[in-house]
């Protein structure tokens, strides 16, 4: 079997400007933060970016002039608020933003990976949704004599990014009992590459011995690179939880413009590396309290 | 803790947090699978009170995922896992829990909140501003909303700062399908549920059965119908008899809001937060 394991800089130099990214996300948790780092440092461009629901990384992609689509069901940082960042940009018209609905966004990742057309939905029927976006969904009659349903097209990205617990050498890729939201589910079986940054390399031996947890075989895998704490400051269940402070930071800082730029040549352009990197953001004692699940309330 | 709270009498002195909660609660009951969002204090902290009191085997779907977990108190975020801690399953998202909510025999009941709502209990939580791609407020997005709306759920509305910014006449866009443009607009379109009823730090409202116009049910204690009608950027119907007074929580739901489900007050934070763009 081939082996899959690289370094951040070569696994991101696979992505090219102006393709279509899924990330793996939700509004604090679960984000594949190093990778997304990774793709503002080698000043990616026009990249179009497929979220179930984005958190930070959205707000710095967009901040980082990054994007310029964004294809998914919501943005925000849920207690934080919203991403100002990306909002901002929205709202200047440099993203543009290609929202769907949760059933619907399902639908065209699994017509996707199946290399449908399309697969439908009952979902999204009567919103604006449809009217908004004529070139991917369309109300059609059940060919059988039902009430119409939504066909939602088939959504391919070029590239998926995920974080997982661990990973072997070959790209298998193993996940702790938790919560899997849709886009660990379907997204890397959708993309033509999938690109996963592991808490922990480990030998293949580890993920025989409980096999159930493997969610993603080495064979849909294009790269693999070790990251410890690499979804930071987002949770990762059971690992760690989200860094509240960090996001109360970026949240003040996100609001002017010299200051979200300020941050991010911080903690984004500036450490060369992951231990770089936790060293900026607070080292043992933030991994200390994240460890912990502190909520800092 | 829950022995009493059958007998309790009304309480004397609570926040208009704490009635809203008891509203959404007793919308539930055993029998029901209830499931939350983002940022979903006030329902969150429903199924926890109806758990507790009148409902002990509402099925509850934490985060859409974790079922019948035992949180310790609400935390800070209602997706994230000490909300899902103990749960007996994880159910997984793309496969399982879209599953049961498009099936349409389990989860029939669905709370919404949202940044705009209007006449006809269509909901919008993704732009204010007449041109989509270039909005005034690019608000987060419809989520799960923009199933919800269409999968024949019933819908219980939340909102804690009525006001015309966030009861308007027609949504500028629309997230969630309420009554469209009402009548039998959901039944051409083969769509079964629908709004039932919605819950403002003001009033409850509920929808006219023909023309799906919203239309004031009961007053909160202490707030005129004149005062409801001024917070509402429509002409609210009435209800035929008079308008009646939403009944105050009790004091045994109250002490376990505040006590066991809330004592962090997380749910005070849909106040604060209700600007009007910023739920969910």
């Amino acid at each position: 079997m081939q082996e899959k394991i690289t370094t951040l800089d070569e696994a991101i130099g696979l992505i090219n400007d102006g393709d279509v990214v899924a990330l793996q996300n939700m509004a604090t948790q679960a984000a594949p933060m190093a990778l997304v780092r990774e793709l503002i440092r080698q000043q990616k461009r026009d990249l179009g970016l497929v979220v179930l629901v984005g958190g930070m990384a959205v707000d710095w992609l967009a901040a980082a002039g990054v994007i310029n689509r964004l294809i998914g069901a919501a943005v925000t940082m849920e207690q934080f608020g919203l991403c100002q960042q990306y909002r901002r940009a929205v709202e200047a018209g440099r993203i543009r933003v290609e929202e769907l609905s949760e059933s619907v966004l399902n639908a065209r990742l699994g017509a996707g990976a199946r290399n449908l057309p399309f697969l439908p939905t009952r979902g999204a029927i009567g919103t604006d949704l449809i009217a908004q976006n004529p070139e991917n969904m369309k109300l059609i009659e059940d060919p059988f004599g039902g009430f119409p349903v939504v066909a939602c097209r088939a959504l391919v990205p070029d590239v998926a990014l995920v974080h997982a617990h661990r990973a072997d050498c070959f790209g298998n890729v193993q996940y702790e009992p938790t919560i899997l939201w849709p886009d660990i589910g379907i997204m890397p079986k959708a993309a033509k590459h999938v690109i996963v940054s592991a808490e922990e390399i480990v030998d293949t031996e580890v993920l025989r011995r409980n096999p159930d947890r493997t969610v993603l075989p080495g064979f849909i895998v294009d790269a693999v690179v070790e990251v410890p704490y690499g979804a930071h400051p987002t949770s990762f269940f059971p690992n760690y939880g989200y860094d509240s402070r960090f996001h109360r930071d970026w949240t003040k800082a996100a609001r002017e413009e010299e200051k979200a730029t300020a941050f991010i040549d911080q903690y984004v352009r500036s450490p060369a590396s992951q231990k770089e990197y936790l060293d900026a953001v607070g080292g043992a004692a933030a991994i200390e309290r994240i460890a912990n699940w502190d909520e800092d309330k | 803790m829950t022995s009493d709270w059958r007998d309790s009498p009304d309480a004397s002195e609570y926040g208009v947090d704490e009635l809203m909660i008891t509203v959404l609660a007793d919308q539930f009951q055993n029998g029901d699978q209830a499931c939350n969002g983002m940022a979903s204090f006030l329902p969150v902290a429903a199924f926890m009170l109806a758990r507790l009191t009148h409902a002990p085997e509402l099925v509850w779907l934490a985060s859409a995922a974790g079922l019948d977990p035992r949180p310790e108190r609400i935390p800070a975020s209602t997706l994230e896992a000490p909300l899902w801690r103990d749960s007996v399953m994880y159910i997984e998202q793309y496969g399982d829990f879209w599953t049961f909510v498009l099936n349409g025999r389990w989860i029939e009941k669905f709370c919404v909140g949202a940044a705009q709502l209007d006449q006809y209990g269509n909901a919008n939580n993704s732009v204010i501003g007449s041109d989509y791609h270039r909005p005034k407020v690019r608000l987060p997005g419809t989520a799960g909303l923009g199933d919800m709306g269409s999968i024949g759920k019933q819908l219980y509305y939340w909102n804690a700062n009525h006001s015309p910014r966030t009861m308007v006449e027609k949504v500028d866009f629309i997230s969630a399908a309420g009554f469209l443009d009402g009548g039998d607009a959901r039944e051409h379109l083969g769509l079964t549920g629908g709004p039932r009823i919605v819950v403002t730090n003001l009033a409850v409202m509920d929808f006219h059965p023909v023309s799906k116009k919203m239309r004031l049910k009961s007053v909160h204690p202490g707030i005129t119908v004149e005062e409801v009608r001024n917070a509402t950027g429509f002409e609210l119907l009435m209800p035929e008899s008079s308008v009646a007074q939403t009944r105050p929580p009790t004091e045994a739901q109250v002490r376990l809001i505040r006590e066991v489900i809330d004592p962090d007050e997380m749910r005070k934070r849909e106040l604060r937060r209700a600007d009007g763009t910023s739920a969910r």
